[in-house]
C-alpha cells in the first residue's frame, strides 16, 4: 500500500467520459488535462496524490451526470 | 448543546404546477407501497426528487422529509434531524431520543433503539424521505440506517434519493422483495414525455421529429430537456436551434448552460452567477452578498423563479430557495472562470450575515471556502460553547483535513482548536501528534499571555485525554498545569478541566481535595451557566458528602441536581437518582429506595456501555434481601453477575460477592460464603463470616487489619462500618465494655447522618448490644430510634408459596404499586413519576387485573405475599 498515498510517487490516471468537455472545465476538476478525441469522448489525465483524491475527482463526475466508460492507472 | 434545527431542511416540497405527469413511475411506486424502501438511484437531473414529490402527493399518508447536507455525516447532527422530521408527523415521540442527544458520548446502539421504539409509537402508517443522500460519506450513518432498515417498524416507510447506491444492504432486501428501485433507465424521459414536456408544459411548439431529435440528443435527460425549453422559448426558428445542438460535439450541458445564460438580462446573470455560492438563499442573504442597490434581490429571486431557472423553494412562504443542485455547480462552474468578480468576498459576505443572523455552522463553512482562515477559527471558538462541542464537528474536521500544514503551522492555535475537534469527534489516537505539532510550533514564540494561554489548552487536552482513560495521576499533573496556564477569561475550559480534576482526586481517595474540587467546578459553572458540568459537579459533590456520612447534605446535592436539569427523566441524573436510593435505603425508608434505585438503572441503562447500570442492580438486589424477598434478591443477583462476567465490569466484582455472602449467611451457608469473601478479598464480609461462624477472635484479626489500612486515609463510612462489626465481635467475645465502647464510638459518628439499615441490617445481635447500649444511656433518643427500626418478627425466608401470577406486572407497574403500598395517593404518585392522572388510574386498573384484585389494600397483600414490594 506504500505506493497509494507517497506524495513523492503522484498517481496518474486516465479518465474517459461520453461526450465532449470543453476547456473550460479544466479548473473545476483541478490540474487536469483535457483531450476531446475524436470518437466524441473526452479523455482527462489527472494526476492525484492518492486514493480519495481520485474519488473526489470521480464524485465531481458522478455530480455532473456525465456517462463514465473507463478508468486506467498509467504506470509511471 | 445540539445546534439549532433548520425548518427548511425538513420542508416537503409541493408538486409545480405544469409538471409532466408520469403514471407508469407513480404505478410502479404504488404498487409496492408496504415494503420497506424505496431508492431512486440516478444522476442528477432525472427528476428524482419532483418524481418521489408527486408521488406522495398522491399518497393519503403523512411524510417526513429530511433534505441532507454534507454536515449531516455527523451520527448525531443525522439522527438530531431524523428525530426532528419525524415530529413534524408526530410532535409528541422523540423526548428520549433528544435527551440523549444533548448527553456527551451517547453509545449508537442505544441511540438507535431509542429512535426505533420513537418510530413504532407513530400511530399509523407513514412515509420518511432521505434526498440527497449521496451528499453523505458516513460510515457511521451507514451503519446507522442499516440497522434502522433491518429493525424497521412496519410502520415506517423509507424512501432515498440519491446519486450514488447507498452503501446499505441492497441486495438482501431485493432477494427478500423489500425494496422497489427506480434508476436512469426508468426515470428518463420517454419520447411520449418529452414531447408533452416541451409543448405542454414549456409552451412549446415542437415537430415530432425536433422531438425526437432533441429527445435522442439529451438521451431523455430531464434536466437537458428543460434547459434546451428555456432556450428555445421565445425563439423563432427551434428547428435551427435543434440542428445546431444536435450537431454540437459539445457536451450537451455546456452548450445548454450556455445558450440560457446568454438569454438572461445582464442583472439577472449577474444575480445568478453570485448568489451560486449559496447553498441556500433568501432575500436579505442575497442583498448581503450582491451588495448592489440597483435592484431588490426579493423581486429577482421571484423573477428567477418566474422563469424556470432552477430554483427549489425550501418552505412555504417563497423565503427560502436553493438552486437545483445541478444547476448551481454549473453557475459555480462559470463564476471561477469569471475573472472580475472575486468569490472569496461574495463568500466572506455571506459569512458575515449567516454570523449577524446566528446561524454559525453556514458562517463558519463560508468563511472555510473564503480560506479566511482567521475568520474561521473565530467562529469556531463560538460566543460561549465552540462549535465542535455542539454536534457539529465533522465539517469542521474535513476543513482541518484540507489545509495544509504550513497553514497550520503559521498559527499554532489552528493545531489546538484541531486536537479539541478531534476530541469532539472521539477521534482520539491522533489528537497526540496535533498537540506535539503546536508545541513545535510554539517553541519559537514570544512567552506572552496568548502563549501561556495556548500551553494550558494544551495541558487541558491532554488532562481530558488522561480523564477518558481513568489515569489520575496524568490528569492531576495536566489539569494543574492547564489551570496554571490557562487565561483566566477561558472559563469553558477551565470549569471543563476543573471538574476533571475532581474526578481524579476522587479516584485517588483524596475526599478533601475532590470536595473542594468539585464545589469550585460547581461555582464556576453556576456563573458561566454551563450545566453540564455543573449536573456532573455537583453529582461528584454529592457522592463525596455520602461516603463522608453527611446524608442530609447530600441529598440536598442530589436534589440540586434533578431541579437543575427540570426534567428529571434526563439519563444524565442516573447517578444522583442511584444515590438518593442508597441515602433512603440507609434512612429504612425502602419503597423511596426502589423507586429512585429503578429509576435510576433505567436511566443509567440509557446513557452508560460504563457499569453504573450493573452497580445499581447489585444495589436492588441488596434491597430485595432487606425486604426479606430472597428469591427475588436471588434473580436479581444472578442477573447481574452474569452481566458484570461477560461485560468485564471488573469495578463491580467485589459489589456482587459481598451480597452473594449476604445472601449465603442469610440461608445459612456459611461455607460458600467463606470461600467467597476470601476468593475476593472482602475484610468486612470474611469478619462477618466468622461471626457466623462464632468465632470473634478471627473477625477481630480480619477488622483489626482493615482497620489500620484505612485509618491511614479519612474514610467515614468504611470506619463506620468496621465499628459496627468490631463492636459486635467485642459483644460475641463476652468484652462487654469495649462493645460498648466501640459502638458509642459508632452511634455518634453515624447519627449526625441518620444511618438505621447500617445497624439494624445486622439482625438480633446489633438488636441486644444497642439494648444494652440504651441501658447505659448511650445517645439514648437515637439509639431509641434505632431499636424501633427493627422489625416486629423476622419475615420468613422461605420462597413465597401464594400462586405466580398469570402475567408478569411491568417495570412502571412495580413501580406504582411501590408508591401504593408506601401510602401515596394517585396524585401524589402522579406528581412523583411525573405521569397524567389518568395514566396512573390506568396502571392501577393493569395491577388490578393481574393480581386478580378489586382495591388498593388487597393489591399491596397480595403483591406482599408473592415478594414484589
Amino acid at each position: 500500500m506504500s505506493d497509494t498515498s507517497n506524495p513523492d510517487h503522484p498517481m496518474i490516471y486516465q479518465v474517459r467520459l461520453k461526450g465532449h468537455l470543453d476547456d473550460q472545465w479544466n479548473d473545476w476538476f483541478g490540474g487536469v488535462t483535457i483531450t476531446l478525441e475524436e470518437s466524441g469522448t473526452t479523455l482527462l489525465t489527472c494526476q492525484v496524490v492518492d486514493q480519495a483524491a481520485l474519488h473526489a475527482l470521480l464524485r465531481q463526475i458522478r455530480d455532473l451526470g456525465m456517462p463514465l466508460i473507463s478508468v486506467n492507472r498509467v504506470e509511471t | 448543546m445540539a445546534t439549532q434545527i433548520l425548518a427548511t431542511k425538513l420542508y416537503a416540497p409541493v408538486p409545480r404546477p405544469g409538471v409532466v405527469q408520469r403514471p407508469r413511475l407513480i404505478d410502479r411506486l404504488k404498487e409496492r407501497l408496504r415494503g420497506k424502501l424505496t431508492l431512486l438511484s440516478a444522476p442528477a437531473g432525472f427528476g428524482k426528487t419532483t418524481l418521489v414529490t408527486e408521488w406522495i402527493n398522491a399518497d393519503e399518508r403523512p411524510v417526513g422529509w429530511l433534505s441532507l447536507d454534507e454536515a449531516d455525516s455527523d451520527l448525531v447532527r443525522f439522527l438530531s434531524y431524523f428525530v426532528a422530521a419525524l415530529q413534524t408527523i408526530a410532535p409528541q415521540i422523540g423526548t428520549n431520543i433528544t435527551n440523549l442527544l444533548g448527553s456527551p458520548q451517547p453509545p449508537a446502539e442505544t441511540l438507535l433503539t431509542t429512535l426505533l421504539n420513537d418510530i413504532a409509537a407513530i400511530p399509523g402508517d407513514f412515509v420518511f424521505v432521505l434526498d440527497d443522500y449521496h451528499v453523505l460519506d458516513s460510515q457511521v450513518v451507514n451503519a446507522a440506517l442499516t440497522f434502522l432498515i433491518d429493525n424497521q417498524p412496519a410502520n415506517m416507510h423509507l424512501v432515498i434519493t440519491t446519486r450514488e447506491d447507498p452503501r446499505l444492504p441492497l441486495a438482501r432486501l431485493r432477494a427478500r422483495g423489500e425494496l422497489t428501485e427506480l434508476r436512469a433507465s426508468d426515470l428518463h424521459f420517454t419520447l411520449d414525455e418529452a414531447a408533452e414536456f416541451l409543448n405542454h408544459a414549456m409552451g412549446l411548439a415542437i415537430s415530432p421529429d425536433d422531438v425526437a431529435a432533441l429527445e435522442a440528443r439529451t438521451e431523455g435527460w430531464i434536466a437537458g430537456l428543460q434547459l434546451a425549453a428555456i432556450s428555445m422559448q421565445g425563439q423563432q426558428d427551434t428547428t435551427e436551434f435543434i440542428k445546431s445542438f444536435t450537431g454540437s460535439h459539445h457536451f450537451v450541458l455546456d452548450y445548454l448552460v450556455e445558450e440560457v445564460l446568454s438569454r438572461q438580462p445582464p442583472h439577472i446573470h449577474d444575480f445568478l452567477l453570485k448568489t451560486s455560492i449559496l447553498d441556500r438563499m433568501c432575500g436579505p442573504l442575497c442583498d448581503a452578498v450582491l451588495q448592489d442597490d440597483g435592484y431588490s434581490a426579493e423581486e429577482t429571486l421571484e423573477g428567477v423563479r418566474q422563469a424556470n431557472l432552477f430554483l427549489v423553494p425550501l418552505d412555504n412562504e417563497r423565503r427560502w430557495y436553493r438552486y437545483h443542485h445541478l444547476f448551481g455547480d454549473l453557475l459555480r462552474k462559470r463564476l471561477r472562470q469569471t475573472a472580475i468578480v472575486d468569490s472569496d468576498e461574495l463568500h466572506i459576505r455571506a459569512s458575515r450575515w449567516y454570523e449577524d443572523n446566528d446561524f454559525e455552522i453556514e458562517a463558519f463553512q463560508h468563511a472555510a471556502a473564503a480560506n479566511d482562515v482567521e475568520r474561521a477559527e473565530r467562529i469556531i471558538s463560538g460566543t460561549s460553547v465552540p462549535l465542535y462541542f455542539r454536534g457539529v464537528a465533522h465539517p469542521i474536521l474535513h476543513w482541518f483535513e484540507s489545509l495544509p500544514s504550513e497553514i497550520l503551522n503559521a498559527s499554532p492555535s489552528l493545531w489546538i482548536t484541531y486536537a479539541w475537534t478531534l476530541m469532539a469527534a472521539h477521534q482520539s489516537t491522533q489528537i497526540e501528534h496535533k498537540l506535539q505539532s503546536a508545541e513545535a510550533v510554539l517553541s519559537g514564540v514570544e512567552q506572552d499571555a496568548r502563549f501561556r494561554d495556548l500551553l494550558g489548552n494544551i495541558a487541558a487536552i491532554r488532562a481530558m485525554e488522561a480523564a477518558i482513560r481513568y489515569q489520575a495521576d496524568t490528569i492531576i499533573t495536566q489539569a494543574r498545569r492547564a489551570l496554571d496556564l490557562l487565561h483566566r477569561d477561558n472559563l469553558y475550559i477551565r470549569t471543563v478541566v476543573t471538574r476533571a480534576l475532581a474526578i481524579a482526586y476522587q479516584f485517588q481517595g483524596k475526599r478533601a481535595a475532590a470536595r473542594e474540587t468539585y464545589q469550585e467546578a460547581i461555582a464556576m459553572s453556576d456563573a458561566t451557566g454551563n450545566l453540564f458540568v455543573n449536573v456532573l459537579a455537583t453529582t461528584g459533590l454529592g457522592i463525596i458528602q455520602t461516603s463522608d456520612n453527611e446524608l442530609y447534605q447530600a441529598a440536598q446535592t442530589y436534589k440540586r441536581v434533578l431541579d437543575l436539569v427540570v426534567d428529571p427523566n434526563q439519563p444524565i441524573t442516573c447517578a444522583s437518582h442511584l444515590g438518593l436510593a442508597r441515602i433512603h435505603y440507609e434512612w429504612n425508608d425502602l419503597e423511596a429506595a426502589q423507586v429512585y434505585g429503578e429509576r435510576g438503572v433505567r436511566l443509567a441503562h440509557q446513557i452508560e456501555s460504563i457499569d453504573s447500570a450493573a452497580g445499581g442492580e447489585v444495589f436492588l438486589a441488596r434491597l430485595q434481601l432487606a425486604k426479606g424477598n430472597v428469591p427475588g434478591a436471588l434473580n436479581l443477583l444472578n442477573e447481574v453477575e452474569e452481566i458484570v462476567h461477560r461485560r468485564g465490569f471488573a469495578k463491580q466484582i467485589p459489589s456482587v460477592a459481598a451480597v452473594r455472602v449476604l445472601l449465603c449467611l442469610h440461608q445459612g451457608d456459611v461455607t460458600t460464603a467463606a470461600q467467597l469473601a476470601q476468593a475476593h478479598n472482602l475484610p468486612l464480609s470474611q469478619a462477618r463470616v466468622h461471626l457466623a461462624q462464632g468465632n470473634p477472635a478471627e473477625a477481630l484479626v480480619a477488622l483489626g487489619s482493615y482497620r489500620e489500612q484505612i485509618a491511614a486515609e479519612t474514610w467515614p463510612d468504611e470506619r463506620l462500618k468496621v465499628l459496627v462489626l468490631l463492636a459486635l465481635a467485642h459483644h460475641q467475645d463476652e468484652e462487654l465494655d469495649e462493645a460498648i465502647t466501640v459502638i458509642s464510638e459508632a452511634l455518634a459518628s453515624a447519627a449526625p447522618g441518620g444511618f438505621v439499615r447500617t445497624f439494624i441490617d445486622e439482625g438480633q445481635p446489633m438488636r441486644t448490644l444497642l439494648s444494652e447500649a440504651a441501658a447505659r444511656g448511650v445517645i439514648p433518643e437515637y439509639t431509641r430510634k434505632l431499636l424501633d427500626a427493627f422489625p416486629v418478627e423476622h419475615r420468613s425466608s422461605q420462597p413465597v408459596s401464594a400462586q405466580p401470577l398469570i402475567e408478569a406486572l411491568s417495570d412502571r407497574e412495580l413501580e406504582i404499586l411501590a408508591l401504593v403500598a408506601e401510602g401515596l395517593s394517585n396524585r401524589e404518585i402522579s406528581e412523583r413519576l411525573f405521569l397524567a392522572l389518568s395514566t396512573v388510574k390506568g396502571h392501577n386498573r393493569n395491577i388490578f387485573d393481574k393480581l386478580q384484585v378489586k382495591r388498593r389494600t388487597e393489591a399491596v397483600a397480595r403483591a406482599r405475599k408473592l415478594g414484589l414490594i
